[in-house]
């Protein structure tokens, strides 16, 4: 196999290359996931394009109406940030959840995204936000909001000769939870994981986005549950409906499914625990 | 809701391959011509302290320093059979043929001081730090090293536990000797929304005879703690059809740091009267009280008795809602 590997120095070069290579090329920023296809030979690319060291991808910026989140920001600069508020936790307890501090320093939020797993822990968090991608070509810029940037298991709207430079979200005032429920401390992939953003005035829930991964072929917004608590007093009666309500979604969506019977139930749990996180 | 429960395990265990099997350790020990003294002995070491204890004990009886042994293991073409490092047996049996072993050179060592020394007897020699001296009369010494200037010391030994073969028809009788005893409490707590246990606070005793290296045996102890925390609440096989489907730790979880506590180790020191120094094998039977322990700590949190491990966040909360219905 003829591999060619290149150290561009800046994102023109790497879209340049993409557009050279297009499906033959891969990009590898932290390697966690790309490392381990090309050991098991699931992937046969005739380039590699590093984008680890290009430092104008790896930057957390705010001002008055965004958070903008570079492509190749690791889950390290993600927990230790001090940019991201307290009412971002829940961003940050997804970043410090991910397997272990070595891979926490390897891998970024941009290949969280495009790796596109059902279990991909950054990707519910951001859906609660709102987020939107940022896609360069050589020729073409766009954004894309996540929620609609998913097709299927592993597979995202990303275009050969495109690439992620960022992510970005409103930078507004509400607070973002987060629970993950997995098999052990640390090194556990998602059985579920659920983020929930609120902006409430008087107790009353004026803005809610909920976030789900691991219970679908990617992660996914839970709209019924939110049209339902949308402008609704907070209280336990109407969390428990909620709840609920989502076990009911995730059983219709999970038909069929062996784990249908335990993610019913846990879903409970954890939408509970993350909302009670965002308050 | 978050519900906590306690929970006991206790176990007895027996040393060695027990029920009437031959289990014999052997060793040979020779007095060098620089006053060093190297035991071989089959004592593999898998980590678990093996070569540390072996090295002790010869340094007990022969009154050396731990540089002044020279422990031979895991070298076949240089040391005679002792076993397997299995049924918790290398500090008891193979540590019996080595302070059998080391303690006849031992004699045989004075047996040369008092012809070098002139002595009508060896009766009252001592060995300390290389030296053979008379104890009322320090001065009247002589280094190992000059004893074995000539010709090297040798002795070799061996060590047959006692085992008898229990009665096939009834299946009673005595197969192990020694026996040990152990008994663990741990603190949990359970998710009922979640299903996830987490284990909080451990007491964990184990009877070792005696603690030929009591860190060693503590180190024995949080492994195997954390071995049958594993077992209790995450390792699974899952074979399905004959094909073991988790076949990596990808999926064959085991805890991580994050996963294990610490501790309250609390050593049990009643010497047995066969055994080097009294003491007993443990690198079974740390981890044997521990899983039932977590189960029954799970069962006085939840009220609900769970009967398969691992016990998953998924199993948790099937028999929980089966329990409601």
């Amino acid at each position: 196999m003829n591999l060619e590997v290149y150290n561009p120095k800046s994102t023109v070069e790497v879209l340049d290359l993409l557009n050279k290579y297009k499906r033959d090329a891969k990009l590898i920023a932290g390697g966690t996931d790309l490392v381990l296809d090309l050991r098991e030979k699931k992937i046969k690319p005739k380039a590699i394009i590093d984008i680890s060291n290009l430092d104008e991808l790896k930057y957390i910026k705010k001002d008055n109406n965004y958070i903008e989140i570079g492509a190749s920001t690791t889950f390290t600069d993600i927990e230790k940030s001090e940019i991201l508020t307290d009412n971002l936790k829940g961003l940050k307890k997804a970043a410090r959840e991910v397997g272990s501090p070595q891979i926490r320093n390897r891998g970024t939020i941009g290949g969280n995204i495009c790796n596109a797993s059902p279990a991909a822990d950054i990707v519910p968090p951001l859906l609660s936000l709102d987020a939107t991608v940022v896609i360069k070509s050589k020729d073409n810029k766009r954004e894309v909001s996540l929620e609609k940037i998913f097709l299927n298991k592993g597979k995202i709207d990303i275009k050969e000769d495109e690439m992620v430079l960022s992510v970005k979200f409103k930078n507004t005032k509400g607070k973002l939870g987060f629970y993950k429920l997995g098999l052990r401390k640390a090194l556990a992939i998602s059985k579920i994981a659920t983020a929930i953003y609120i902006e409430k005035e008087d107790n009353i829930c004026k803005e809610i986005r909920i976030g789900n991964g691991a219970l679908g072929r990617h992660g996914l917004r839970e709209r019924k549950v939110e049209d339902y608590l949308i402008n609704k007093e907070i209280n336990e009666a109407i969390i428990e409906a909620s709840a609920t309500l989502l076990s009911e979604e995730i059983e219709k969506r999970l038909k069929g499914r062996s784990s249908l019977e335990f993610k019913k139930e846990a879903v409970k749990g954890t939408f509970k625990k993350a909302f009670k996180d965002a308050l | 809701m978050i519900k906590e429960g306690i929970g006991l395990g206790t176990m007895f265990y027996g040393t060695g391959y027990g029920n009437g099997f031959p289990d014999v350790s052997k060793a040979e020990a020779v007095l060098r011509a620089d006053g060093k003294v190297a035991v071989h002995t089959g004592a593999t070491e898998v980590g678990q302290g093996a070569k540390t204890a072996m090295t002790q004990i010869a340094c007990e009886v022969l009154g050396l320093k731990v540089n002044d042994i020279i422990l031979i293991s895991e070298d076949t073409s240089n040391m005679p059979d002792s076993g397997t490092a299995a049924a918790s047996r290398q500090t008891y049996n193979t540590g019996n043929a080595v302070k059998k072993t080391c303690e006849d050179l031992r004699e045989k060592i004075k047996e040369e001081a008092k012809l070098k020394l002139n002595l009508n007897t060896d009766v009252g020699l001592k060995l300390k730090d290389g030296y053979v001296y008379v104890e009322t009369l320090p001065e009247k010494s002589i280094a190992l090293k000059d004893l074995a200037k000539d010709k090297s010391l040798k002795i070799k030994g061996s060590f047959t536990a006692q085992t008898t073969e229990m009665d096939p028809e009834t299946g009673q009788g005595a197969p192990y000797w020694p026996y040990t005893f152990g008994a663990c409490a741990v603190k949990v707590s359970v998710d009922t929304l979640t299903g996830e246990v987490n284990v909080l606070k451990a007491v964990f005793t184990q009877d070792v005879g005696r603690a030929i290296n009591p860190s060693l045996v503590e180190g024995q102890m949080d492994g195997g703690f954390s071995m049958a925390l594993g077992y209790a609440l995450l390792e699974d096989i899952n074979v399905d059809n004959g094909k073991i489907k988790n076949d990596s730790f990808t999926n064959y979880l085991i805890p991580t740091s994050l996963d294990m506590i610490d501790i309250d180790n609390i050593l049990i020191e009643d010497p047995e009267n066969t055994a080097p120094y009294g003491a007993k094998g443990v690198g079974e039977p740390v981890m044997i009280p521990v899983t039932p322990a977590i189960l029954n700590a799970i069962y006085d949190a939840v009220k609900v008795r769970i009967t398969e491990i691992p016990v998953t966040p998924s199993r948790v909360l099937k028999e929980l809602n089966k329990s409601k219905k």
